[in-house]
């Protein structure tokens, strides 16, 4: 049988990829929880302790978990070569695992918590982000696939790794004092390092490559990913270096221009995509997936009010620019990551349990792993969390913001319920009959 | 594969037993898909030779679908070798779809 360039082949372990799954649904929960306690907080600012925890725990312990999961799985699958190294995979969720405990226990209890909590968990952080960098790039290096997809991701590693040491030198700042800055105009620079640089370019670079396959959709113009990549960059850039030397002066927001147009691009190309689709009736999985691109026009469109309105009306920016952001990563990261589960983890232990029986027994297909009722239901579940959230932090309301963590939990719960289904299901495999058929 | 006037009775019969090979992820058979490319059977040297094609580089389920198509070519013809050969040439297309299979897709 030939089978050059199969992604099959170069897969990872599943032992590499599952635990990432199992602890991302996990922390997920957890920050949903933390939500509803820090309900109060939120009313009155949008940084504090509490607000910090909660950042950590979503950003690393659910989005990045998930992201380096899926991404151990993807590199294969994009890239057309094996990983670089298993052994460094396990090291980095070792790490990020102890690193978020770490850094989420110690910005809720920050008064309390001695500080080499935070800095040891910072520690281990930076670790397990050198870990998963060095294991991309040197991936990357391997691959003959240049494609502006995989330029998203590679880019987006180096954006990381930017991120997390410019967190560590904010974290020492604090105690050490190095620069002059105040950590709330460096804070701003770590923030969109980390959002724009890491989430959003690997989203983008994932997402473009993933959903026209499942949408089978083909002959899309690719023009728009590549004025996507260098507006995105060129925004970035600009606003690392205006958000840093030039703080709290009026009308800097201005590098955001290039970047919400560069996500508009990454939009339409998914959209071209969503209309060329071949399969008319969507899965729960691109269900999710859809509804995750709604919430991001949401998001987009808070961002340029954020932009706006903290010129223009600055007591009021505090509140748009925490809807915005939660829109963002409670709302699209979030919901897409939920949606792409259903596209990957079911595949990924199906192939375990059943590649070498297929055309030998009657096996279950891949969606036949989990309950498609439970997904649903926490598809309805996750609109009645991200509305109210969204309503809640504009409108300061906290017994709304906590009826959306409420749900937040709901929906955690019910999606951990299939993710655990999914790992842990076992072998169904009967005597096959064969097909009635003369010759 | 749209035209199958140029198979012999015998080849048609292999299509017929492919068409129980489900793509797991949309739940349509590959020959609706237009992944089948091409079959002969060469009878003096028991040989049957499938030519296939994925639609995506990037389908993870891509070895498990062609070893289902070898397994259960096999599973008939015995007494013949199995071969099952990966293509990108010419590139899949939607246009390969059979109209059962753009049926099946909800189109």
């Amino acid at each position: 049988m030939s089978a050059a360039g199969l992604s099959t082949k170069n897969a990872p372990s599943p032992m590499v990829v599952l635990p990432h799954y199992a602890l991302g649904a996990i922390a997920f929960i957890i920050a949903s929880i933390l939500l509803f306690f820090a309900a109060g907080d939120l009313t009155t600012s949008y940084i504090g302790p509490k607000v910090l925890s909660i950042v950590h725990i979503l950003i690393l312990g659910w989005v990045t978990m998930i992201i380096f999961g899926a991404l151990y799985q993807l590199i294969p699958v994009v890239m057309e070569i094996k990983l670089y190294s298993e052994g460094l995979a396990y090291a980095s969720l070792v790490t990020l695992t102890i690193g978020v405990s770490m850094m989420t226990w110690g910005f809720w209890e920050s008064y309390t918590a001695p500080t080499i909590i935070k800095h040891a968990g910072g520690g281990f952080l930076i670790l397990s982000m050198l870990l998963f960098v060095y294991n991309v790039l040197m991936s990357a290096k391997r691959t003959a696939n240049k494609t502006i997809e995989n330029k998203f991701i590679v880019t987006s590693a180096f954006w990381l790794l930017a991120t997390v040491l410019f967190g560590i030198f904010i974290l020492f700042n604090v105690s050490y004092s190095w620069v002059s800055a105040s950590s709330m105009d460096l804070l701003k620079v770590h923030v969109l390092m980390g959002m724009v640089g890491w989430f959003m370019l690997l989203i983008i670079g994932v997402a473009s490559t993933l959903m026209p396959m499942f949408f089978i959709a083909h002959q899309l113009n690719k023009k728009c990913l590549e004025r996507s990549y260098i507006l995105v960059n060129i925004g970035l850039v600009a606003g690392l270096f205006l958000l840093y030397f030039f703080p709290n002066t009026a009308w800097i927001s201005i590098f955001a221009l290039p970047i919400f147009i560069g996500m508009a691009m990454f939009f339409k190309y998914n959209l071209s995509a969503y209309k060329k689709r071949l399969r008319k009736k969507l899965d729960i999985g691109m269900k999710l997936s859809v509804l995750a691109f709604i919430v991001f026009v949401v998001s987009v469109i808070l961002g340029i009010l954020t932009i706006i309105i903290s010129d223009i009306y600055p007591i009021f920016s505090s509140k748009i620019y925490l809807a915005f952001s939660a829109s963002l990563i409670f709302g699209f990261f979030t919901i897409l990551i939920l949606g792409q589960m259903y596209k990957t983890l079911p595949f990924i232990v199906w192939l375990q349990k059943y590649q070498d029986k297929v055309g030998k027994f009657t096996i279950p297909l891949p969606n036949d792993l989990y309950s498609e009722k439970v997904a649903d239901a926490h598809y309805y579940t996750v609109i009645i969390s991200i509305i109210s959230l969204i309503i809640g932090l504009l409108i300061s309301q906290e017994i709304i913001i906590q009826i959306a963590a409420g749900f937040f939990v709901l929906t955690g719960l019910l999606y951990a319920y299939n993710t655990f289904t999914i790992i842990l299901h076992k072998e169904n495999a009967t005597p096959l009959k064969k097909p009635e058929f003369k010759k | 594969m749209r035209d199958t006037s140029n198979l012999s009775k015998e080849e048609q019969n292999i299509l017929q037993i492919i068409k129980t090979v489900i793509d797991p992820e949309v739940a349509v058979n590959i020959v609706d898909l237009g992944l089948i490319y091409n079959i002969t059977l060469y009878e003096e040297n028991k040989h049957i030779h499938i030519l296939m094609t994925l639609s995506a580089r990037g389908c993870p389920v891509g070895d498990t679908i062609m070893q289902h198509v070898e397994v259960a070519v096999k599973s008939f013809w015995t007494d013949y070798e199995v071969e099952v050969e990966l293509t990108w040439e010419p590139q899949w297309t939607p246009e390969m779809i059979t109209d059962e299979g753009k049926a099946a897709l909800g189109q």
